[in-house]
């Protein structure tokens, strides 16, 4: 039995003791291995999705903007328009629909040709007519909110995109006519703000499939997988599925889809380890593309992934198995080893008890068991020996006792009489212990108690006889009983000792004690006396002590000092604080502190109340030793003795600088501008309505300027916002130093500041002149040449300025005053100061009403185009000049002198012009099929905004080709403004206008600086000479001199020549007798209504 | 195997070792617990003219932060919701952002209803690059690297809302605002809009915010009989303008109103002052029947009571929140470039169907709703668009440039208040 169970132990001890940390740290290794992979790889699943989920939803972006981009040239505008038009009024298969279709056929070639990304490209009009399809599929000419595809991905694109007049892409669907799936972008064609219908483009999916298909960093088992809903409880995989290709493009049940693209289809993003269509676990993570509403997953076999993790396991379960065979291997040697030597030992043993004494044991080897075998032996032999003599023995012992006996009997009588005695002096000396304080004891050196008193069973809550039981560290816990134990032994081998420790007693009481020790000799045994006294008060106070100096040291700074306010002691918060040691302070008076900002009343006050009520609390400023001034927040406490003396003041306080910082912060921000420091907007609107109360119970005149810097805009945009805030930091300055402390510079935003100035004068003159005075000054300051970061700049300002004194005017209506006088001053040529006067108000606003009525002249059709006759030498009709005339149902009619340069400035000259171009256009057009006005030119005029408009030429063309009319007979008549601003821009887009075929003409010539150089350079056909010179022709020798040269300047140039402005027949004689070919004026006729002019050429 | 444990010492022992493992896990399980939250701000306006509107959105997002708690909060840690109150008062919600930035160290700003409001809190935000969510259908024309529009822009309200009404023969148009910035650039888009369909516009209305009197305005649609009225009034201005048009005798069948700034809410605080059969436009109502939305309706109700209603600015308060929230956990971290990447990626399944940012403008694929007014305050979805419309904060048909000199020019600001 002990050897099996013997075996049995070591075996299961080598399994524990062996094994068991060996497979906790396998495990531990392999769970630690298998998370950090699966993080990584999870992250890197990620990554894949949000890169292909970025790639395509950039190509749908990128195919909407293509549109966006297409719908907005002029070919796609005109093409709609024609091609709805024909469509409209005749049937796709005439010939005026195939010759429309043909014009364009081979422009929108361009977009489906190989290179490009779109398959088809389609026009419809506003009702969902396919009017023009590039590849004439069975859907054109259907309609696509009625007819039979009003379903499919087409219709969808058309109806969202002219519902929120956005460029949209639809979903990716099957599409019948192209039997292919397909997706559209769509965007809407608006021309002069009518929406004329929408340009659609049909997409390959091919782009997004590659997206899909793109293998890399998906290892051999990654798959990209798309999907769409196909209604609520089916979806559609779009991509081919690896294994299982025959569900592609069929509709599922939504409930035979796996987790992830459940999830991406009702737009969950995330990632993780999850179970796929084949039943594969799979790293996988799944998004929601808005784009195209579909779900996308990017996966990878887990088996895959963590491939490696599975070898790292099997690898680390064959060492496992190994080493378990091994130990049990040696465990069962070494178990056999043992158990048999000793087998032999136990029966042997059993032998001896038997009696058997002559047993002898295989006593070799050196080993323990060895041993064992040689001990038995000679113990077998001495049990032998000693089996012999103890008979011997017995037998001597019995006569001895006889005589002992005796000898006893005697000795007792004696002892009885010295007992007595003895009793008597333990009596007086327990008497003398027990009247001792505190507790008595005696130890033995093995620690137990000799003599006591009462006290100490009082204390221990003991009777004696439990004392006697006990050992002296029993009423001892944890540290204290080491510690007794120690001085015990200490009391025996020095003969002396003291200790402190807390006394348990029985019931759990715990009282501290101090005992002393002493070593004296006792029957010639070291005995240990000595006393205990309870130290409970004294220890209750040292506690209190200690609390006390560790609330001293808080992170507020506590300063304590006497009655005569010299300083005792501070803490280490307040060294921090104050920046003084503990040494520099102790003895001097707070007063060292003191920053000076303070004046004496306020420390009288405080005193005051402190001896009063005791206390003082409140914000004050100090000093810290680097001299930095700074905010804290003081209590002062008066402590006082039994006798109600005053002991101590006690000062506690913290910094309370950063709090004031942000509360500053916090409040600049919302009244001061971050870039220039000055007041903004808010806070002047503040300051001047108090402004305007001050002045009203003073009676005096106050001024307000409004500050604007001229081409500040310029600046910024050249030089960059960096340099721009430099310049307004310096403006600031400069502004300030112009003016009184007292006085409001504020920043309104941008360039613009405005300087608020009180109490100027109470007499109206005197104010003015000293405000005239204060705006030139400041006017030339900001003139002055600037030199930031090492450039030299020039600016200069433009100031209004407007006086208030009292309430009458509101602040906002003051503003308003003062920024209109800016603008005049801006229009008298800048850098200059203006001063406001209600007139100015007057003509702004009026301005500003006529500008908005121009503004919805245009589409309300109150503009309407005159036409004044142009004649030759011989009174035969050559054309007209167009004029345009502004006919208001309030104003009238309302002179092109006034709405033209207002037209101008607010550029609403492009819109215009663009219509006086266009029914110029429309009206040649007319004429054409009349055999009397086919031949007619109409002038049109240009302003220079138009001409400078980036794709003038472009437009030009644009509505010859709509109208078809031809170029020559179409003239465009320039001002000399238009060519001065920059020439050399100018002569190219006259060339281009001119290989339009268009007529070229310079109005007004010989009112502006025109030189012959220019003249030379720029392609014109006509020069009309301008009726100021012909007016006084005939009165005026310079005028005629003057018109004299330039009809023979022009017949050099080789340039026909037009007067304007003919009035009387001797004009006429004059211009005809010198040369002139063509003449326009009220001779004729003035500028009229079309009605009446084709009634002139009729009456001609 | 009973040797070993022979002996009452090496039961003790093996009874201490068993405790000591047991109590370090129970300390290492419970070791979230003690971890600092995260906080968030809240700027809402729950006192002054906008708190009838702005209080419930607070309910929304706190709906959504108890939510996200529940199912272990963000990397481990609790959210915490510091609320502000505006006080209807943009330049004070600029500070209180300031505050909440720099004093109280929040990773992320939710708030603000009017234009005026998210112009002031953005300078902030921008300065400090931080991240704001803007819960409410604005005027577009605007876009921030720091701020997540969650409610409609033009194109997904207003454009569509006058599109319908064309498409419904509806075409001569009066146009009511309050007098600020939302109004006057809606208008600015509807005139567009028209011009560009051959419609019209007979008048053009502002009243200042708060106005009661709706008498002339009521008596000039009588006059003008106009086909629609498109109404950008906010607050309870409407709920005078509407008592006024019953008074007038006009109704819902003649001449119907579409409104873009009342929803359920307003109308519940109005008494449903709103007749039946008139419109509004939203991305969500609470009437949307979806199994999502239900879900989200009732768990709302059980939260704050039963007759408490839900509208779109909360839904869009609630999508933010949860939009976050699946950020955070996904980065990982608070910092916020990485959070802010991660957001411009993120679609969630939210009440009124799947929205998702627009890694480009981050504003968010919405839903369009046209609802018609029930006498109990909500309403039946008489249209809505197929699928989420793609958002355009700078609507289609000018340019980006020209939007920005048209922005300059100040053609969008509020002008003089103009009464008929």
């Amino acid at each position: 039995m002990t050897f099996t169970s013997l075996t049995r132990r070591l075996l299961v001890w080598f399994v524990l003791v062996g094994l068991l940390p060996l497979v906790l740290l396998g495990y531990l290794t392999l769970r630690y291995n298998e998370q950090s992979l699966r993080v990584s790889t999870l992250q890197n699943i990620e990554q894949l999705a949000d890169k292909k989920a970025q790639q395509i939803k950039g190509y749908i972006v990128e195919r909407i903007a293509d549109a966006r981009l297409i719908a907005r040239s002029t070919v796609t505008k005109d093409a709609i328009a024609q091609l709805s038009h024909s469509y409209q009024s005749s049937h796709p298969g005439t010939p005026e629909y195939r010759q429309a279709d043909a014009r364009y056929r081979s422009y929108f070639a361009r977009y489906t040709d190989e290179a490009t990304m779109f398959y088809d490209v389609f026009l419809l009009n506003l009702q969902g007519d396919i009017v023009y399809s590039q590849k004439h599929e069975s859907d054109f000419a259907t309609n696509l909110l009625a007819g039979p595809y009003r379903d499919s991905g087409l219709a969808e694109a058309f109806r969202e995109s002219s519902m929120t007049l956005e460029s949209v892409a639809s979903d990716f669907e099957y599409y019948q006519p192209s039997k292919a799936m397909a997706a559209f972008v769509a965007a809407p064609v608006i021309r002069e703000g009518k929406l004329l219908g929408v340009i659609a483009f049909q997409l390959y999916g091919t782009e997004i499939y590659q997206v899909a298909a793109d293998p890399i960093g998906m290892g051999e088992t990654g798959e990209t997988v798309l999907a769409k809903w196909v209604d609520q409880q089916h979806v559609m995989i779009i991509t081919p599925l690896k294994g299982k290709f025959e569900s592609t493009l069929q509709p599922v049940e939504l409930g035979k889809i796996p987790n992830p693209m459940r999830r991406a289809l009702s737009g969950i993003r995330g990632n993780g380890i999850e179970t796929d269509y084949r039943n594969q676990q799979v790293i996988s993570a799944w998004r929601y593309l808005p784009e195209l509403r579909w779900g996308m997953v990017v996966k990878m076999d887990a088996d895959e992934a963590f491939a490696s993790l599975h070898q790292q396991r099997v690898f680390s379960l064959t060492a496992l198995l190994l080493a378990m065979l091994f130990a049990a291997v040696a465990a069962f040697y070494f178990g056999r080893k043992l158990v048999v030597p000793l087998q032999e030992l136990a029966s042997g043993a059993e032998d001896v008890a038997q009696g058997n004494l002559a047993r002898r044991v295989n006593e070799q080897g050196a080993d323990e068991i060895g041993l064992l075998g040689r001990a038995f032996n000679h113990m077998a032999e001495n049990l032998q020996a000693l089996y012999r003599t103890l008979e011997d023995r017995v037998e001597r012992r019995t006569q001895e006792l006889n005589i002992t006996n005796e000898r006893l009997r005697e000795e007792i009588v004696e002892h009885e009489r010295m007992d007595k005695a003895v009793r008597l002096e333990n009596n007086f000396r327990k008497e003398m212990i027990n009247s001792l304080p505190g507790i008595f004891y005696m130890l033995d050196t093995s620690g137990r108690f000799l003599i006591w008193n009462r006290n100490l069973e009082s204390v221990l809550h003991c009777s004696s006889e439990e004392i006697a039981r006990s050992h002296p560290l029993e009423f001892f816990a944890g540290t204290d009983r080491v510690l007794i134990e120690e001085n015990i032994r200490k009391g025996f081998e020095v003969g002396e000792t003291f200790v402190e420790a807390v006394l348990v007693a029985r019931n759990g009481t715990k009282t501290p004690y101090f005992f002393t020790g002493r070593r004296i000799d006792r029957n010639g045994e070291p005995v240990l006396v000595g006393l205990g006294m309870d130290i409970a008060e004294r220890k209750q106070e040292e506690q209190e002590l200690r609390v006390a100096s560790i609330a001293f040291e808080t992170h507020e700074a506590i300063m304590i000092t006497g009655p005569d306010d010299r300083i005792m002691r501070v803490n280490k918060a307040f060294e921090r604080i104050t920046g003084y040691g503990a040494d520099e302070v102790i003895g001097h008076t707070p007063h060292l502190l003191s920053s000076g900002k303070h004046d004496p009343t306020f420390y009288e006050e405080m005193w005051q109340q402190i001896t009063g009520t005791g206390q003082w609390e409140g914000e004050i400023w100090d000093r810290r030793k680097n001299g930095e001034i700074y905010p804290k927040w003081l209590t002062v406490t008066t402590v006082r003795d039994a006798d109600k003396r005053v002991s101590h003041y006690v000062g506690v306080f913290s910094d309370i600088s950063q709090r004031k910082l942000a509360e500053e912060e916090i409040y600049s921000l919302a009244y001061y501008d971050t870039l220039t420091k000055l007041p903004n907007r808010r806070l002047l609107q503040d300051r001047f309505g108090l402004a305007l109360a001050a002045s009203e119970r003073s009676g005096s005149y106050g001024v307000v300027l409004f500050l604007d810097l001229d081409k500040f805009k310029t600046l910024n945009d050249t030089l960059g916002h960096g340099y721009g805030d430099l310049l307004l930091i310096e403006v600031a300055a400069r502004i300030k130093s112009c003016v009184r402390e007292m006085d409001t510079v504020a920043r309104m935003g941008g360039d613009e500041f405005v300087v608020l100035i009180e109490e100027v004068s109470s007499d109206a003159e005197e104010a003015s002149q000293k405000v005239a005075h204060i705006a030139e000054k400041i006017r030339s300051a900001l003139a002055q040449p600037y030199f930031l970061d090492g450039h030299e700049q020039h600016s200069s300002p433009s100031i209004g300025v407007c006086l208030y004194r009292g309430r009458a005017v509101s602040v906002e209506s003051l503003l308003k005053h003062a920024d209109m006088a800016m603008y005049q001053a801006k229009e008298s040529g800048r850098n200059t100061v203006c001063f406001f006067d209600p007139v100015m108000q007057q003509a702004v606003e009026g301005r500003a009403a006529l500008e908005a009525d121009l503004r919805r002249a245009v589409s309300l059709q109150q503009l309407h185009m005159y036409y004044q006759i142009q004649l030759d030498n011989e009174h035969r009709p050559l054309g007209a000049e167009a004029l345009l005339r502004w006919i208001h149902p309030v104003r009238g009619m309302v002179s092109p002198a006034q709405f033209i340069p207002l037209a101008e400035e607010s550029m609403l000259i492009i819109e215009i012009g663009r219509w006086v171009l266009e029914s110029a256009c429309r009206q040649l057009k007319l004429w054409e099929q009349h055999e009397r006005t086919c031949d007619l030119t109409i002038a049109v005029n240009v302003s220079a905004q138009q001409f400078a408009m980036p794709d003038f030429v472009g437009q030009v063309a644009a509505v010859l080709r709509k109208h078809r009319v031809d170029p020559a007979r179409l003239k465009l008549e320039l001002t000399e403004s238009v060519v001065l601003d920059d020439v050399q821009g100018t002569v190219e887009i006259m060339h281009a206008l001119k290989g339009l075929g268009v007529g070229l003409s310079m109005d007004d010539f010989g009112t502006g600086y025109s030189s012959l150089s220019y003249l030379k350079l720029l392609p014109l056909d006509q020069l009309k000479i301008d009726q100021s010179f012909v007016r006084d022709i005939t009165s005026d020798p310079n005028d005629a001199i003057l018109v004299q040269t330039i009809i023979d300047m022009a017949r050099n140039f080789r340039l026909n020549v037009i007067a304007e402005g003919v009035e009387t027949e001797a004009q006429l004689a004059f211009l005809k007798e010198h040369g002139c070919m063509a003449y326009q004026g009220y001779l004729f006729s003035k500028p009229v209504p079309l009605e009446e002019f084709e009634a002139l050429l009729g009456g001609l | 195997m009973k040797n070993l444990f022979r002996g009452k010492a090496n039961l003790v022992v093996v009874i201490s070792v068993a405790v000591a493992v047991l109590f370090a896990a129970l300390l290492y399980s419970q070791s979230d617990r003690f971890k600092p939250g995260i906080k968030i701000g809240v700027l809402h306006s729950l006192s002054g003219t906008m708190a009838m509107s702005e209080a419930p959105l607070v309910d929304a997002l706190r709906l959504a932060v108890e939510e996200a708690n529940q199912s272990g909060g963000v990397n481990g840690a609790q959210i915490e919701m510091i609320v502000a109150d505006c006080r209807s008062d943009a330049v004070y919600c600029a500070q209180q952002a300031e505050k909440l930035i720099t004093l109280d160290h929040v990773q992320a700003l939710f708030g603000c209803w009017t234009s005026d409001c998210r112009k002031a809190v953005k300078l902030v935000v921008e300065k400090h690059h931080h991240l704001l969510f803007y819960p409410v259908q604005y005027e577009g024309l605007e876009e921030s690297p720091d701020i997540i529009y969650t409610g409609a822009v033009p194109n997904q309200q207003i454009i569509p809302a006058v599109m319908w009404a064309m498409q419904n023969k509806r075409k001569r148009f009066y146009l009511l605002g309050s007098d600020y910035v939302f109004p006057h650039t809606a208008n600015l888009i509807a005139r567009d809009i028209l011009r560009i369909n051959g419609g019209s516009v007979l008048a053009e209305r502002y009243l200042p915010l708060g106005e009661k009197n709706f008498a002339a305005v009521a008596s000039e649609i009588a006059r003008l009989k106009p086909d629609v009225v498109l109404n950008t009034l906010n607050g309870d201005s409407n709920n005078h303008f509407f008592s006024a048009l019953h008074e007038t005798g006009i109704t819902a069948e003649n001449v119907p109103v579409i409104s873009t700034s009342i929803a359920e809410v307003e109308l519940a605080a109005m008494g449903a002052s709103m007749p039946a059969g008139n419109y509004a436009v939203w991305s969500y109502f609470q009437s949307i029947d979806s199994a999502e939305n239900k879900a989200f309706v009732a768990r709302f109700k059980k939260r704050f009571g039963q007759d408490r209603v839900l509208d779109d600015p909360m839904e869009a308060s609630y999508i933010g929140v949860n939009m976050w929230v699946n950020a955070v956990r996904e980065a990982g971290t608070t910092d916020l470039s990485l959070v802010k990447t991660l957001l411009s990626q993120q679609s969630i399944p939210a009440p009124e169907g799947i929205v998702s940012v627009d890694f480009s403008n981050n504003h968010l694929w919405k839903t369009v709703r046209i609802g018609k007014a029930r006498t109990d305050g909500q309403f039946d979805v008489v249209w809505q668009f197929g699928r989420a419309v793609r958002p355009a904060p700078f609507p289609y048909y000018h340019s980006r440039m020209e939007w920005n000199v048209m922005l300059k020019s100040g053609i969008q600001q509020p002008g003089a208040v103009v009464q008929p």
